[in-house]
């Protein structure tokens, strides 16, 4: 018997050194286990290569700091991120966890309130008011500035300049209109052209969050948590207006992001209304350079909305572990502080950021000719600052997942005060 | 009559086959189309197939995801094999009540979806990461570990071992093999194909493991096949073409590794080692 | 470990007592040794898995956003009766199992059975297609079923054409045929999968059976009900356990099909349990709760298919 144990042990040893071994080779290459651990490294998490990224490593060039530290760079996709995040600070292990991390801004909240004392505060590090309005409520947390604004969700109507002129329109006809307008702009369009104005996901009401920020209103109160569905006035009218669309059959319905992207990359509908960061993706397809051009958001039919919403964007936070110092201060003289930096950013990546200051520079000032020479940079940036502030709370996307149901309800003939009250109903029951 | 059924199977088989095949065959012409012609769903082969393949080896570097993902699927497969199979043996060949009752607490162990057990999970490697590092957070080995043991195999294991002529046992007893000389020499040839089978399952499922490997590991040189496609669709602008052709090569391993173990299934074979 | 015990094992293994070299160590090695076999995974899945699911169980007890969790008592085993999401989870969750286990089952048992006929040509060219789908990636399967379904994709086109509609389906958007999708999706991506297990059972079974049920003139629906069948009754209920734990557990296909809906329409409880943690403000607590409702469900249906296969005495 003494020969099995001894096959035994020796198998799951040899198995087990293995996989030590090549553990450890792999490890040699760097000190990221330790990563957030020691004070000479400190790393940073976010999403997209061609953006945040690379951001990041302009903002690794510029520092100017005296900290002596290296940055290393992780990339992680979004979903990835919040789901390293949540098991790891929910564990409470801070091993493994980064310095800086990028967050979205519908998120910050929950992360903020769901880990106390995770987070760094910036309060005495940056100063707020150097950065758009709209970001700082989402951004902080019982009246500490924990985030550092980022990139900006400012929204805009790419539109296809060729189909409308088919039917009759310009550019200028679409400059600063209501979504009412635009539904019957719409249904012009698609006489002349045979094509759809947008493309309609039933599964994101991306289009209803944008409409409802022209006017200032979220899914829930200023508290952040109370869900904010019946009696919204706003979010009705964002309702009644995304069911004319759907009746004015002037809509692509697409299931996923790919078929989004698929759908104007083919030319198959004549506006895209989202952020401005769908830039590349739209000039993707180079045969259709020149048909295109970006105007302001349409407006919801109401006093007080305005032709300026956001869609995403995101902003960063520093960690409450070991290097957080070091953190705040590459924080501070890059993303924090650096106009020119800003500038580089447009020029070699098309990021554009919240930070105030950066709008004067050339940089902003380009023209792009696969928008007919427009500057668009220069027009989101203005449209930016005319973003009305919202606190997106906790509950985006637990709210979001309800709506979605709620609005199925509605396009099939439910009065829509009643499906409000369902919702909110709902909302209440689930967010305990 | 023969003839006509005969017929019927291999049309009714084809059938099935191209149903089967059709999207790994969209992914096939994928790789040599630029994004917006995947997004298009374009069925036609196009012209993109270098660009796509330079993208994948150089500015992406799948060489050293594909590498820890080969390291961690054998030691899995290996691990897996040998001790599910002695547990399976176990339970069935040397049956008693308390390891009849030990096995049915042990089948509890798959019934609990992963994402719950995981914080804690992470916490129990967090804690052990000072002390042994190597089966700490962001090592291959904290990912193998807790993949390797599973009463899945161990319950396929025990069911096929009821098929297994127990009388085998029992000669191998008598020509004087110890206990594990009858499982090495006697059991493990004869079950060939049932290890055949679990090397693919083991391996294919370590291949594609995702949740765990995600949490636990954190430098991007650790970084598995999986983590590395997930990270290529993050961008706000990805790049289809390019996400087909990382997965068109990350299919190939586990195709292989079926391709290869299939040919085990002859049938009769433990009729004719009971000869 | 008592006297009834041991006479089991005797009797199991009659021949046991005729070899002499053992008799020395006596009865008592020859209990233990049976152990030996199974030590090393019963602690390692003691840790790797009874360890953290003892915590979930006390975490299921618990509730709050992120790390303020504090102990609610029943609190969340109540919320569960009162959460529409939950219920459609629960609900759709049932459906898939009913309708898509037994088909998945009965389809691979009938694929492995052609493809070990000896006789069959391009055996291995057939194997590796139906085994395909379940390496073939999520994203590009997932991409695919939505051409396939959409408004304008193949499958609507071809039943316009032959007239088995008079205007095109949204699959995806219709609750019930976002179901149907579903199910076909998870079938066509699992059934090869499950195949193997039996392909590699056939191996086991005694040839020569078949050759003696030939020589009484059964026909092959008869030697597959009468031979195969009892046969392979341990890994039919193998796969059968197996993959009720797989379909209540279904996430991945969901996620990247529909993403549970349209509305709620096709959410599972695994999606449910992903978006408590992950997509929403986390509730760990309550999350573990909903994980805890599969582990009851999935008991009681292990059970019941233990009995029916007459295992359990």
């Amino acid at each position: 018997m003494k020969k099995f144990y001894l096959m035994l042990v020796l198998l799951v040893g040899l198995a087990v050194l293995a996989a030590c071994s090549s553990g450890d080779e792999e490890a040699s290459g760097g000190s990221s286990a330790e990563g957030a651990g020691s004070a000479d490294t400190i790393t940073a998490w976010a999403w997209d290569p061609a953006f945040n990224i690379a951001a990041l490593e302009k903002a690794k060039e510029a520092y100017n700091g005296d900290g002596d530290f290296e940055v290393k760079i992780i990339e992680n996709a979004q979903d990835d991120i919040i789901q390293k995040l949540n098991t790891g600070l929910s564990s409470g292990t801070t091993k493994g966890m980064p310095n800086i991390v990028l967050i979205e801004d519908y998120r910050a909240q929950s992360f903020l309130q769901a880990y106390p004392d995770a987070f760094h505060p910036l309060t005495d590090v940056i100063n707020p008011e150097d950065f758009a309005d709209y970001k700082i409520a989402t951004t902080s947390h019982n009246g500490e500035q924990y985030g550092l604004p980022f990139d900006s969700g400012v929204a805009g109507l790419y539109v296809r300049t060729d189909y409308l002129e088919q039917a009759g329109y310009t550019a200028e006809d679409l400059t600063n209109i209501t979504w009412d307008e635009y539904i019957e702009i719409g249904k012009k369009v698609k006489e002349a052209t045979g094509k759809n104005m947008l493309t309609l996901d039933p599964n994101d009401l991306g289009q209803i969050r944008m409409m409802i920020q022209t006017n200032g209103s979220w899914y829930v109160k200023e508290d952040g948590s109370t869900p904010n569905l019946a009696g919204n006035e706003t979010l009705a009218k964002a309702f009644e207006t995304y069911k004319k669309m759907m009746d004015a059959d002037i809509g692509k319905i697409v299931s996923d992001w790919s078929q989004f992207v698929g759908a104007f990359n083919s030319g198959d509908v004549a506006s895209v209304p989202t952020g401005n960061w769908i830039t590349p993706s739209i000039k993707q397809e180079a045969e259709q350079s020149g048909k295109w051009a970006v105007v302001p958001m349409p407006r919801l039919d109401m006093e007080g909305a305005v032709n300026a919403s956001n869609l995403g964007g995101s902003s960063w936070y520093i960690l409450n572990v070991d290097g957080k110092e070091e953190a705040a201060d590459f924080m501070l003289n890059t993303f924090g502080s650096n106009a020119d930096l800003y500038q580089t950013l447009v020029k070699d990546i098309g990021a554009l950021g919240t930070y105030s200051a950066a709008a004067e520079g050339d940089a902003y000032a380009v023209e792009d000719e696969f928008f007919g020479g427009q500057q668009i940079i220069t027009d989101f940036s203005k449209w930016t600052d005319e973003i009305p502030g919202v606190n997106y709370g906790l509950h985006t996307y637990a709210i979001e997942d309800i709506l979605v149901t709620g609005m199925q309800d509605y396009l099939k003939g439910t009065e829509l005060t009643k499906v409000l009250e369902n919702v909110q109903g709902q909302a209440e029951a689930q967010l305990k | 009559m023969k003839n006509i059924k005969r017929v019927f199977i291999y049309v009714f088989l084809s059938l099935a086959a191209i149903v089967s095949i059709f999207p790994f065959l969209w992914m096939l012409v994928s790789i040599t189309n630029k994004s917006s012609d995947v997004t298009k769903g374009r069925l036609l082969p196009g012209t993109h197939l270098i660009e796509n393949m330079t993208t994948l080896f150089e500015s992406v570097d799948i060489v050293p995801a594909l590498v820890n993902s080969t390291i961690i699927a054998v030691i899995t497969t290996v691990v897996t094999l040998l001790l599910a199979s002695l547990a399976g043996y176990g339970f069935e060949i040397h049956r008693s009540r308390g390891k009849d009752i030990v096995f049915n607490i042990l089948l509890l162990s798959m019934m609990i979806p992963f994402a719950a057990i995981m914080v804690p999970l992470y916490r129990m490697f967090g804690s052990i990461s000072d002390t042994a590092p190597l089966f700490g957070i962001d090592s291959l080995g904290a990912v193998i570990l807790p993949t390797a043991t599973t009463a899945f195999f161990i319950f396929f294991f025990r069911q096929n071992t009821k098929m297994f002529p127990k009388d085998l046992v029992e000669a191998g007893r008598i020509d004087g093999l110890s206990e594990i000389g009858v499982f090495f020499r006697i059991y493990m040839p004869t079950m060939k194909t049932t290890y055949a089978a679990a090397a693919i399952i083991t391996f294919m499922n370590s291949w594609n493991n995702y949740l765990w490997p995600l949490v636990i590991l954190q430098s991007p040189e650790k970084r598995t096949i999986p983590l590395l496609i997930s990270n290529l669709g993050s961008s706000y602008s990805p790049d289809y073409g390019v996400i087909m052709s990382a997965i068109v090569i990350a299919t190939l391993p586990t195709a292989l590794v079926f391709f290869l173990m299939q040919k085990h299934f002859v049938a009769g074979m433990m009729g004719s080692v009971k000869g | 470990m008592n006297q009834q015990a041991t006479k089991k094992d005797e009797l199991d293994l009659p021949l046991r007592y005729k070899e002499t070299r053992r008799e020395k160590t006596g009865v008592f090695f020859k209990k233990k040794v049976g152990w030996l076999f199974v030590i090393v995974s019963v602690i390692a899945i003691t840790i790797f898995n009874f360890y953290p699911m003892v915590q979930a169980f006390l975490l299921s007890f618990q509730s709050g956003m992120g790390s303020n969790l504090e102990y609610v008592g029943l609190a969340n085993w109540q919320r569960l009766f009162g959460d529409p999401t939950f219920i459609a989870a629960l609900t759709n969750t049932s459906i898939y199992l009913l309708i898509q286990v037994p088909l998945m089952i009965v389809l691979a048992l009938f694929f492995s059975v052609l493809l070990n006929d000896p006789n069959l040509k391009f055996k291995g060219f057939f194997r590796i297609a139906i085994f395909l789908p379940c390496v073939t990636s999520l994203v590009a399967y997932s991409v695919i079923f939505k051409y396939l379904f959409g408004v304008d994709g193949i499958i609507n086109v071809f039943l316009l054409k032959f007239g088995f509609i008079s205007e095109t389906i949204n699959f995806l958007a219709d609750p019930f045929w976002a179901k149907v999708v579903i199910i076909l999706a998870i079938t066509w991506r699992w059934t090869g999968y499950n195949m193997i297990f039996y392909l590699a059972a056939l191996q086991n079974v005694d040839k020569s059976i078949y050759e003696a049920a030939k020589i009484d003139g059964a026909n092959s629906i008869q030697q597959f009900f009468q031979i195969t069948v009892p046969m392979l009754k341990p890994i039919i209920l193998f796969t059968s356990i197996t993959s009720t734990i797989g379909t209540l557990q279904i996430f991945d296909e969901i996620v990247n099909i529909t993403n549970g809906g349209p509305g709620n329409a096709t959410i599972s409880i695994s999606q449910y349990i992903y978006n408590l943690s992950f997509e929403y403000t986390p509730d760990f607590g309550y999350a573990s709760t909903v994980s805890y409702v599969i582990v009851i469900l999935v008991v009681i249906l292990s059970i019941i298919q233990f009995r029916v296969a007459g295992e359990k005495k």
